[in-house]
């Protein structure tokens, strides 16, 4: 597509990179999605056309396994993992030095799967390639590698992907209860979720009823829309409109997201509204407007500012440096929202390398824990410069960081006081009882509506509720 | 939802369409916040309102991917007008006008009215690389288009560069020429079927704007707020006579009509 890379800006350095210089191959951990066709589609670093041939290997890789009636999934050298995922027409791979396992490196080309359907939808990509098997879909992709190149940057760097688990802001209870009633009376026909966030992470969820009923909504939608919001974040006085899939809830239509920034010029707080009518930005609009006087009125804004993470000091527990728990427990909301807790990341884990070595650490951890071979319930990890312990019990997932002198017996004392200071503050770290509303037009004007919907849903693959 | 309806009521619409990276976005951003930015790609739509005297304005900047085509004809619905821009260095984007855009128009006001802006006028023209971003500057900008008075933009530059190259580094090759654009309109005008009407000249109609200096970017957008000002005042009227008066004429007329072919 020559108007495509004629107008590559100059700004998105990844894609200008030189792929036969060595800084190109030492990525710590390179993603290529490519069709049947061999056709390129994305890659991380370097031009999609810069790297056809190698994109052209892969896909003679693939065949070739695929020509003896098996699949190809991953192949091993002293210093790389190359993990292959096929879904539908599009083979992903990822090229990794960073010793991560292979589920691991497959969940992220799950992810980068589900972001391109969540733009495109998986019926329209299996349209297009039955139509035209040769197709170039990055027609259709382009102007949107940087919203992969942002998710797998958060893929490097938030546990939440790792854990699958929704990390919300820590919030008084009250302060929480007011906003999901904020948010449930600001209502409009065919809205199906309201969702609030404050500096990336979650403050409220609010739900249709029969939407909780029918399916829930699974951490990954909800990452691909924290994901959305960040990228779509350059013009922050608008208000935006635009179609979404949320692939794990249904892979084949789109919802329209209405996506609002409520603290201009500042933008912490954004308001993410989704509704099935495409027509509804204004009823939606209004219903910010609504959220906004009722937030206004509440002074809510300078309260949610006030908000943040926590200290791990907090906890109380001396050698406790840093840790991750996920429960299973919590009433209502395990089903519905799968949540995880974590302390900000503090000395010595407070620059990026250092970050990322802690990461590092725990997705080994996880990767121990969840091995397809051999699962583990608990592990004690001596490493270099700190000891880690991972639990899995059926009520929780829990990782934690210590100091490299603690003792076994300290560690198991200081998880039993960790656990009990979680229960204790539960209330403020989770959110308890996502809360519901009920938008689905009655059953009279239904009838009408119903059938618009239907016409729009062969035509588009437009996503009907009722 | 009439009860919730306190947000200023927009009064028209206006919608920017255009093919991905011509720089709809930033022209928009150079318009409201004074300022050049390398923005990212719009996700679907955004909507923005803008105070124009004691109108309210609301602009659609759309997202030029083909992806977001479903939602074209909703951004479009009863706009007032619209923007179709390409970017000067690119002949294919001046066609995606034509073969993808200009359809998506269709759900426009009868009487839309429509601008051509080729943007990116800094790459292939030395006099769209000054510097326009004080606000004096956008008074004078019609009629630096017009009669390219250098001197005069040079005067409000605090620091006049060296030469035009200074700024960019190189020029680049113009692919499309402002009388592209002004057959283009003529192409439009037809399609709508507003030909020969007194319809608005396409001297008037066609832009060359820098979003990266700012270039006529003023003069673009005020030109148009001022063009649909007609629009506003029209739909205020309609909106005063109350639908029984309306009702009212129309039985009046139609019972005439009646009453002569019987006689």
């Amino acid at each position: 597509m020559e108007a495509g890379t004629q107008e590559m800006p100059a700004f998105m350095t990844n894609r200008d990179e030189d792929v036969t210089s060595d800084s190109w191959r030492q990525h710590r951990k390179h993603v290529f999605v490519l069709s049947e066709a061999g056709k390129p589609i994305y890659s991380r670093y370097g031009s999609e056309e810069a790297l056809s041939s190698t994109m052209g290997v892969m896909m003679a890789l693939v065949s070739f396994v695929q020509s003896g009636d098996n699949i190809i999934r991953s192949v091993y050298s002293e210093l790389h993992t190359v993990v292959f995922l096929q879904k539908g027409p599009l083979v992903l791979v990822c090229v990794s030095n960073s010793r991560q396992s292979e589920e691991q490196l497959r969940g992220e080309l799950l992810y980068v799967y589900y972001q391109i359907i969540s733009m495109l939808t998986q019926a329209s990509i299996s349209r297009i390639f039955e139509h035209k098997k040769n197709y170039d879909l990055r027609r259709l992709l382009a102007g949107s590698e940087k919203i992969l190149d942002g998710l797998l940057n958060l893929v490097d760097s938030d546990p939440s992907f790792l854990l699958t688990a929704i990390h919300c802001l820590p919030l008084a209870s009250s302060l929480r209860d007011s906003l999901s009633q904020i948010l449930q009376k600001a209502i409009t026909p065919n809205l199906v979720f309201s969702i609030l966030v404050a500096k990336n992470q979650l403050l409220t969820i609010v739900q249709e009823k029969t939407v909780i009923e029918d399916a829930r909504l699974e951490p990954a939608d909800v990452h691909l829309l924290l994901n959305l919001i960040g990228a779509s974040s350059a013009f922050q006085a608008g208000e935006i409109w635009t179609p979404i899939c949320l692939p794990l809830f249904n892979p084949d239509c789109y919802f329209y997201a209405y996506i609002s920034y409520l603290d201009p010029p500042e933008c912490t707080v954004c308001l993410l509204l989704l509704s099935t009518d495409k027509e509804a930005f204004y009823a939606v609009a209004d219903c910010k407007r609504k959220i906004e006087e009722a937030m206004v009125a509440q002074n809510a804004l300078s309260l949610i500012a006030k908000a943040h993470s926590y200290s791990v000091s907090q906890v109380g527990v001396s050698d406790l440096r840093h840790f991750m728990y996920k429960p299973f427990d919590v009433p209502d909301t395990y089903r519905q929202l799968t949540q995880f807790t974590s302390p900000e990341m503090e000395a010595p884990y407070s620059s990026e390398e250092e970050k990322m070595r802690l990461l590092d650490l725990y997705r080994y951890m996880h990767s121990r824990i969840h091995s397809s071979t051999r699962p583990l319930k608990l592990i004690y990890h001596v490493a270099e410069r700190e000891t880690l312990l991972a639990w899995v019990t059926s009520k929780f997932e829990l990782y934690t960081c210590f100091s490299p002198l603690v003792t076994k017996a300290c560690a198991i004392t200081a998880i039993t006081k960790l656990l009990r200071w979680i229960k204790k503050e539960e209330e403020r770290l989770f959110i308890r009882y996502p809360p519901k509303y009920s938008t689905t037009p009655n059953p009279s004007k239904s009838s009408r509506g119903g059938k618009s919907d239907q016409q729009d849903s062969t035509e588009n693959g437009f996503l009907t509720l009722l | 939802m009439p009860e919730g309806s306190k947000m200023k009521k927009p009064d028209v619409k206006v919608v920017l369409l255009g093919d991905m990276n011509v720089g709809k976005t930033s022209l928009l951003h150079r318009y409201t916040e004074r300022k050049f930015k390398d923005t990212v790609s719009t996700v679907g739509g955004a909507f923005f309102l803008k105070q124009w005297g004691p109108y309210n304005i609301s602009i659609w900047d759309t997202a030029g991917r083909e992806q977001f085509h479903g939602l074209g004809s909703m951004y479009c619905r009863g706009a007032s007008a619209v923007i179709l821009t390409y970017d000067v260095t690119n002949w294919q984007s001046l066609a995606e006008l034509e073969e993808r855009f200009l359809s998506l128009t269709d759900t426009a006001n009868q009487d839309c009215i429509y601008a051509i802006v080729g943007n990116k006028a800094d790459l292939t023209d030395p006099k769209a690389q000054l510097s326009h971003d004080s606000i004096g500057v956008s008074e004078d900008q019609t009629q630096c288009e017009e009669e390219m008075t250098e001197p005069q933009i040079l005067s409000a530059c605090p620091t006049p560069p060296a030469s035009p190259e200074s700024l960019s580094g190189l020029i680049l090759h113009k692919q499309v020429a402002h009388e592209d654009a002004v057959a283009f309109y003529g192409r439009i005008l037809r399609y709508k079927g507003l030909e020969d009407k007194s319809s608005l000249p396409p001297e008037k109609m066609c832009f060359e704007t820098s979003a990266k200096t700012g270039y006529n970017v003023d003069a673009l957008f005020e030109t148009l707020f001022d063009l649909v000002l007609p629009s506003i005042l029209r739909k205020r009227n309609e909106n005063q006579e109350s639908p029984t008066v309306d009702l009212e004429v129309c039985r009046g007329a139609g019972g005439r009509r009646a009453r002569s072919t019987c006689c």
